[in-house]
């Protein structure tokens, strides 16, 4: 049975997205695992765009699965038949890679948003594609904060990886995030730091007071990456930049991933 | 030929003297045993002899004002030291420590001046090792500024590029001042790096949970109907993927 794996922040900009589309990626090449990437990010979705879809190439989304228009299987995007000949994501070619895409067009968001969605539906569509393409792992994008979406991807999750920064807003805001993943049982949490200032801070004891805030283990300190801002080519950073700190690090986070029981 | 001659004949300062000179100056050396760690002058002592070179490896030092060693040369077989204090009568301007067991000959000021009366080459042969000895001293301190420079950089990566010495004659003056100068270059290193963590002391992140703003949030999200339900729904998931896998 496939695990569940959802990578989440308490506030936004702490390069979830980003985050989340590196580690699929990198499970699904280095480790050769089926791997899929559900962006439940439905109220400002962006993940897509790393994988190198846009409005035009994008056919059925999570929003049409939610409002009954199709299977979850038809909105699976297989990233592995469509990669680029050239850049980071040309290594996915014929790997076992599916994208489950959120809508992108501003009519069906603000339908999510003023009437919601069903979340059990959510989590059958899940538990379907699982099931249904034999994977091994399904990441989950979630939405910042806490809200009903985002509680339910957590509870059903195998492991929960958190994303702060090194700042007093995200370490508080984690604490209630490590509170509620307790809560709903979750069995392995997993703590990330981005966008951490090379040389600011002295990491070594930052790791040893966020491990013993949390009890939790901190998977990897990845730096401030000016580069993977300016991501202009929209790629896949650490297929794109193996070499870079940010990269190592990351592959640290999908190691520790690949190790849940 | 005497042993004696045969040592002497070695000596870069009288290569090329005839025999007899070489015998004669022989009745005026005495050779000199010294076992390694050995001091043969201080900084500051009177000097009435040089030395030359038999067998063995002697270190020429200085000591900076906290007594640390700043190593300034090392020299072997064949070549001259201490002839500094006879030409100018100052005191000797190092310490010269021996390195390995090694034998030194002991030339006295009166022999000295009198062989210099005798044979010009001789003279000749001192100032060509004078002159090569000023070279290294030049090489010395082009290294030094060359360094000093880097480091005002924040350049360490030269530190890597030494080589250890090979030994014998083969290593060009720019090695040899290469090593000579890497102790103290690494000890500019250490401070560097010890003011780098003091610095990382300084910018300690201090993070802080508030325990009651936490709990209250906690209690928000959880107290509602939903929250509820969701708990027991997990709950019955999780049983059910147990189930499948057994």
């Amino acid at each position: 049975m496939g695990k569940i794996v959802s990578i989440h922040s308490f506030r936004g900009g702490t390069g979830k997205s980003n985050t989340t589309a590196n580690l699929a990626a990198q499970t699904a090449l280095v480790a050769g695992k089926r791997v899929g990437v559900v962006d439940t990010d439905i109220q400002s979705p962006g993940i897509h765009v790393l994988f190198g879809l846009d409005e035009n190439s994008m056919g059925k989304t999570l929003n049409d699965y939610l409002y009954g228009k199709c299977a979850i299987r038809e909105v699976a995007y297989n990233v592995g038949e469509h990669a680029d000949e050239s850049g980071g994501r040309s290594q996915l070619a014929g790997k076992n890679l599916w994208l489950i895409p959120s809508s992108i067009r501003g009519r069906e968001i603000s339908r999510v948003l003023r009437e919601g969605y069903d979340v059990g539906r959510l989590n059958e569509g899940l538990q379907t594609l699982i099931s249904d393409l034999e994977l091994d792992y399904l990441f989950i994008d979630t939405h910042p904060g806490l809200n009903e979406e985002t509680l339910l991807s957590i509870a059903i999750s195998d492991a929960l990886l958190i994303i702060l920064r090194p700042d007093q807003q995200d370490f508080q805001g984690t604490a209630v995030t490590v509170d509620i993943a307790r809560s709903l049982d979750v069995a392995n949490l997993l703590l990330m730091v981005n966008k951490a200032v090379p040389n600011k801070y002295d990491y070594v004891h930052l790791k040893e007071q966020i491990e013993k805030a949390y009890h939790a283990p901190l998977t990897g300190i990845l730096p401030l990456n000016f580069d993977l801002a300016d991501n202009a080519s929209k790629d896949i950073f650490s297929l794109a930049h193996p070499d870079h700190e940010w990269s190592r690090e990351l592959r640290k986070v999908a190691a520790a991933i690949l190790a849940v029981e | 030929m005497s042993d004696e001659i045969i040592r002497l004949k070695k000596a870069f300062m009288f290569q090329g003297l005839p025999e007899d000179v070489l015998a004669a100056l022989a009745q005026k050396v005495n050779r000199r045993a010294l076992t390694q760690g050995e001091t043969l002058f201080n900084t500051g002592d009177e000097g009435d002899a040089l030395y030359i070179i038999d067998e063995g490896w002697v270190k020429v030092t200085r000591q900076d004002e906290k007594g640390d060693e700043l190593l300034l040369n090392r020299c072997g077989p064949g070549e001259t030291i201490g002839e500094m204090s006879l030409l100018d009568q100052e005191p000797r301007s190092a310490n010269v420590v021996a390195l390995s067991d090694a034998h030194v000959m002991e030339l006295h000021r009166d022999g000295f001046f009198e062989l210099l009366d005798q044979r010009p080459d001789v003279a000749m042969g001192l100032i060509r090792s004078m002159s090569s000895r000023l070279r290294f001293s030049g090489m010395y301190f082009q290294k030094m500024g060359e360094w000093s420079r880097k480091i005002a950089e924040g350049d360490y990566s030269f530190m890597e590029q030494i080589q250890p010495l090979t030994g014998g004659d083969s290593n060009s003056d720019e090695e040899k001042a290469s090593q000579m100068l890497s102790a103290f270059f690494l000890m500019v290193k250490g401070v560097k790096e010890r003011e780098e963590s003091l610095k990382r002391q300084v910018e300690t992140l201090t993070l802080a949970i508030d325990e009651k703003k936490r709990r209250q949030e906690f209690e928000e999200l959880t107290q509602t109907e939903f929250y509820t339900k969701l708990k027991i729904q997990a709950h019955e998931l999780r049983q059910k993927r147990l189930d499948n896998k057994s």
